[in-house]
């Protein structure tokens, strides 16, 4: 077991013990799974690198010499094979993708052992911190492994095999690797897509051509990021984006052309074929979120006088790269939709009997103009693997997969969690740290804290102190009250679809919203004045005596400022809608800090109309 | 010198504009707490002695900051990354080591910035710095500062009075160009120290991986050459006038008053002449805007680039469990330099000249590892540096190393 870095810079000496240079590097031939060392390269004399054989002329090695078989003027110099590549230059320190841990990583050191005497094999890269310590010094390595021992937590080593390797960086060495070199080919596309997306924008480009056009049309589907997905589309020549978009899903596709521009769109479906370009047009002459734009118009439909044979026969003859089947559908011969078999029923059925017979006539069917949540929904309610899209009258367009319900549920789930004030966006909502969480719950005390010095720079040297501070305690009570009134809106908002016939309407919403504002309004002031009295009354020290105007005005002021935050409610649900309609996001927490921000000016308002009538103003 | 790509296209005015923005990111974040105080220094001690640093510095910016931006184009990596590939682990650990003390360093100026630019609102310290801290932290979490990059940017645009404040002074021009054009040099420990601060916090390393990390988020190419080039000139020219008018400014009213630059209070009170009674408060809101966004993209910037060299995930969307290091060293970066701002009987003007003069000595380090690299032909192919852009890097690291020298050897020797 040797390391890369323990052989990097040793003497090379010849037969007669004569140093001749000092190890730059070892080339590897690539096809094996443990490629052998085929090649030392040394600086020799005058810095001049020099290349030689290993299994002809190194006789031994280990961490602070390498012996050569011959004398120096005996050795005749090679040069690096179009399979071989250079440990030092060409992965040393660069990324490598871990195609079995899914992470980009930096090698720190690689590995070596020998199998015989003199052969010597590369078992993997390091790229933990114990390659990185070694780098820097042996003796740290040794240092951190003792004390790793002490505490009780063994540093392993982090190795990954030649195998689960792929240099992203392959064009820029002169090697071609990918004769025996395709391990991430070999991935799932959703899996070369997260990696993609972890990658430098350069590198993402870099990868990303080298995968061929059907890896590349499956990973363009998987990314989470349409504009990335776009601007990775942009990096291919127009022929290859076209000949990875016709590779697509169409409604995949449509989704993508959708994010580019125009011209760029326009451009690319003119370099497809007939049929793919007409797909995807139609598609995208669907509205956005709807039904039509996320079907596919990939079908197995047969007629409907058809046997199970034939439709067996059609399957047969299906493209490669055909949605995946789930159903054959039936259709007459105006193309309305007669029938579905399932592909179950169609394996256990007789071939000669006609599917007629065999087909659930009692479709779940989905309109293109229907909602994508619609869709979505009834696909998890029916338990479908996939519902037929057809036209007014009746005739087959396409179908909705559940993958794609699937991406539609989550995404929908995610809008909702933002509306409901969960996080801001999308990106981070799985790591929101607790600290931020808590500070968006609790904003009302800094909006409290403006409150109080906006009342102060406004009434100027009217109200001392005391008084401000008395005045301004029910602004809390108001505060956290605005935020209450924005989760109620969100509330109903989420639980209520303005389509629905069984909604309550929202007349209904804003009578509602005025009673609750005049039940809690008087509800606050009631508190408010019932507390003054008890302070005002004998029984508690007067000391306090000149805060009870304060505190009351105060009191009715918050009232107020409870009253209209409901009485407002209907605004709110109502540009949440309008948002909603036109596909924008709206984030929960913005709203609250509207509300409360509406509730602290109100406040301020009434309190001023109401300093004069109850004599505060001296 | 250098050699174009695309044989002279016209250049489109939209893609210029879309090419700007790091390069005056970068300008006005250098009118940061430390570049205020090491220029009202420079002008209130020496009057117009060391204005012709100012072309000078504008120029050799110039030079570091196309390097970094050309690297970025052509390798498509960021500076940390191309310093471990081709030095390894071990110079890249200097080279972290020696980002990492400086980043500390100039964050902490900045804090000293952010607390004596709120202290002029009669805010403490004590308040000031762990709200600020508390507030920086969150925003670079979360990677949402950048929604607020254009107010800060827009806030630090307040040093623009100084060069407003400078024409109504009605400092004697001529004089002021001869000086530009003339150095004067006085051989004092003071004069020097000043210089390499000023070298320290106009040529700041950060700018450096700022520059080449925006380039590379933005996958620009070779071909994007020329935009990335007209941005890196505005923003050093931009920079350089500020910088120029501050100590045109300091220089004109401080100096002849005899007024010594101790704290942000001496230095606004240039720009009274100007503001009367508001220049505190003008000055104190353009102080904490330029400090705030710098000590955005400090920590960020650091943490990422020491990341980036040693193959740790690292990203705002990345979570503490995916990402410990990247979160780690923020966290770590923000909460020393608060808490020694915070240190009962520091002088906060004094933390951020020495946080300048640590930079400058730093500088040459990096910028040795960046001369190689830009004129290593295999890594930059025909983008690599020509004779005249090497040499002056060189000098620019040999000038800076000798002034280190001298001012350590006078200041031994108590001079």
């Amino acid at each position: 077991m040797i390391y890369l870095s323990q052989l990097l810079g040793n003497p090379v000496l010849d037969a007669d013990g004569e140093k001749i240079g000092t190890v730059s590097d070892l080339g590897i031939a690539t096809g094996e799974v443990f490629p052998r060392v085929t090649s030392l390269a040394f600086m020799g004399p005058g810095r001049t690198p020099i290349m030689i054989s290993w299994r002809k002329y190194v006789e031994r090695y280990d961490e602070n010499e390498v012996n050569l078989k011959v004398i120096a003027t005996d050795l005749r110099f090679s040069y690096l094979q179009p399979d071989e590549v250079l440990l030092a230059r060409d992965i040393l320190n660069k990324q490598i993708v871990d195609t079995h841990g899914m992470r980009v990583v930096r090698v720190n050191d690689l590995k070596l052992s020998d199998t015989s005497s003199t052969q010597l094999r590369l078992l993997g890269a390091e790229v933990g911190a114990r390659g990185l310590l070694r780098s820097l010094h042996p003796a740290l390595e040794s240092v951190a492994l003792r004390l790793a021992r002490t505490f009780g937590h063994p540093m392993p080593e982090r190795i990954i095999a030649w195998n689960y390797m792929d240099l992203v960086e392959r064009d820029l060495s002169n090697v071609k690797l990918s004769v025996s070199h395709k391990t991430l080919d070999d991935m799932h596309p959703a899996d070369i897509a997260d990696i993609i997306e972890r990658l430098d924008p350069r590198l993402r480009g870099q990868v990303f051509a080298q995968l061929d056009d059907e890896q590349r049309a499956d990973a363009m589907a998987e990314f989470d990021d349409d504009a990335m997905a776009a601007e990775l589309m942009g990096s291919l020549n127009e022929t290859d984006a076209s000949r990875m978009l016709a590779e697509m899903d169409p409604d995949d596709a449509a989704e993508l052309v959708s994010e580019l521009d125009y011209d760029k769109a326009e451009k690319l479906l003119r370099l497809m074929g007939v049929q793919e370009q007409r797909a995807i047009r139609q598609l995208l002459g669907y509205r956005e979120n709807t039904a039509g734009r996320i079907m596919t118009s990939e079908v197995a439909t047969v007629p409907d006088d058809a046997t199970v044979a034939d439709a067996v026969e059609m399957l047969r003859g299906l493209d490669e790269d055909f949605e995946s089947v789930r159903y054959v559908y039936l259709t007459d011969e105006g193309g309305k939709l007669a029938g579905v078999v399932t592909l179950p029923g169609l394996i256990v059925a007789d071939p000669e009997t006609r599917l007629s017979e065999l087909a659930t006539e009692d479709l779940i069917t989905a309109s293109p103009e229907d909602d994508q949540e619609d869709v979505a929904e009834d696909i998890a309610k029916y338990n479908l693997l996939a519902m037929p899209v057809v036209n007014d009258e009746g005739r087959l367009l396409g179908i909705v997969t559940v993958d794609d319900a699937l991406d539609v549920l989550e995404e929908e789930h995610a809008e909702d969690l933002r509306v409901a004030g969960g996080s801001a966006d999308g990106e981070d909502s799985g790591h929101a740290s607790t600290l931020i969480w808590l500070v968006r719950r609790n904003v009302w005390v800094v909006l409290w804290a403006v409150g109080v010095v906006a009342l102060a720079l406004v009434a100027g040297t009217r109200l001392g102190l005391g008084e401000t501070l008395a005045a301004t305690i029910p602004l809390a009570v108001a505060l956290v009250l605005a935020d209450d009134s924005v989760s109620y809106v969100t509330n109903f908002f989420l639980e209520n679809d303005p389509d629905d016939e069984d909604a309550p309407s929202a007349l209904g919403f804003a009578f509602k919203g005025l009673g609750l504002g005049v039940a809690l309004g008087a509800l606050v002031a009631l508190i408010v004045l019932g507390l003054e009295s008890v302070i005002a009354s004998p029984a508690v020290p007067s000391s306090i005596e000149r805060l009870g105007p304060a505190l009351s005005a105060g009191g009715v002021a918050a009232a107020v400022s409870t009253f209209v935050s409901f009485a407002t409610t209907p605004i709110y649900l109502a540009v949440l809608r309008r948002r909603d309609e036109t596909n924008k996001e709206t984030s929960g927490f913005t709203l609250s800090l509207v509300s409360m921000l509406v509730a602290v000016v109100v406040f301020l308002a009434a309190v001023l109309a109401l300093a004069g009538p109850l004599g505060l103003v001296g | 010198m250098m050699k174009d790509d695309a044989p002279s296209s016209s250049l489109e005015p939209r893609r210029i504009l879309a090419a700007m923005g790091p390069g005056m990111v970068a300008a006005l974040a250098g009118a940061d707490a430390g570049g205020v105080a090491t220029y009202s220094n420079a002008g209130a001690l020496f009057g117009f002695d060391q204005l012709w640093t100012v072309p000078v510095m504008c120029f050799l910016l110039i030079v570091a900051q196309e390097t970094a931006a050309r690297m970025g184009c052509v390798t498509g990596k960021g500076f940390a990354s191309l310093i471990r590939e081709q030095f390894g682990v071990r110079l890249s650990v200097v080279a972290m080591l020696a980002l990492l003390i400086s980043n500390t360093t100039v964050t902490l100026s900045e804090f000293a910035g952010i607390a004596s630019a709120l202290a002029l609102f009669g805010v403490p310290p004590i308040v000031s710095v762990p709200v600020a801290a508390l507030a920086i932290w969150l925003l670079t979490m979360s990677g949402s500062y950048r929604r607020i990059e254009k107010v800060l940017l827009a806030i630090a645009c307040v040093f623009v009075t100084y060069v407003i404040a400078g024409v109504m002074v009605g400092p004697d021009w001529g004089d002021a160009l001869i000086h530009t054009v003339i150095p004067h040099v006085t051989a004092s420990p003071q004069y020097l120290s000043l210089l390499v601060a000023n070298v320290g916090t106009t040529i700041a390393p950060w700018m450096l991986f700022l520059a080449q990390s925006n380039v590379v988020e933005k996958n620009a190419r070779a071909a994007d050459l020329p935009y990335q080039r007209i941005d890196t000139v505005t923003g050093a020219v931009v920079a350089s006038a500020i910088s120029w008018f501050i100590i045109l400014t300091t220089g004109a009213v401080l100096n002849p008053a005899g007024v010594v630059v101790n704290g942000a209070e001496d230095a606004a009170s240039a720009l009274a002449p100007l503001v009367g009674g508001y220049a505190e408060a003008l000055f104190g809101a353009g102080l904490a805007g330029a400090s705030l966004l710098a000590a955005c993209v400090l920590p960020g910037i650091t943490s990422s680039a020491i990341c980036e060299a040693f193959g740790w995930e690292r990203g705002a969307d990345r979570s503490w469990s995916e990402a410990p290091a990247y979160r780690g060293i923020i966290t770590a970066v923000i909460a020393i330099s608060a808490v020694v701002v915070v240190l009962p009987n520091v002088n906060l003007f004094g933390i951020m000249m020495v946080a300048q003069v640590i930079n400058g000595v730093l500088l040459p380090v990096l910028l040795v590892f960046m001369v190689l690299i830009a004129s290593d032909r295999h890594v930059m192919g025909r983008f690599a540096n020509g004779r005249i852009w090497n040499a002056l890097t060189w000098f620019t690291i040999v000038a800076v190393a000798i002034l280190t020298v001298v001012m350590f050897v006078m200041q031994a020797m108590g001079m």
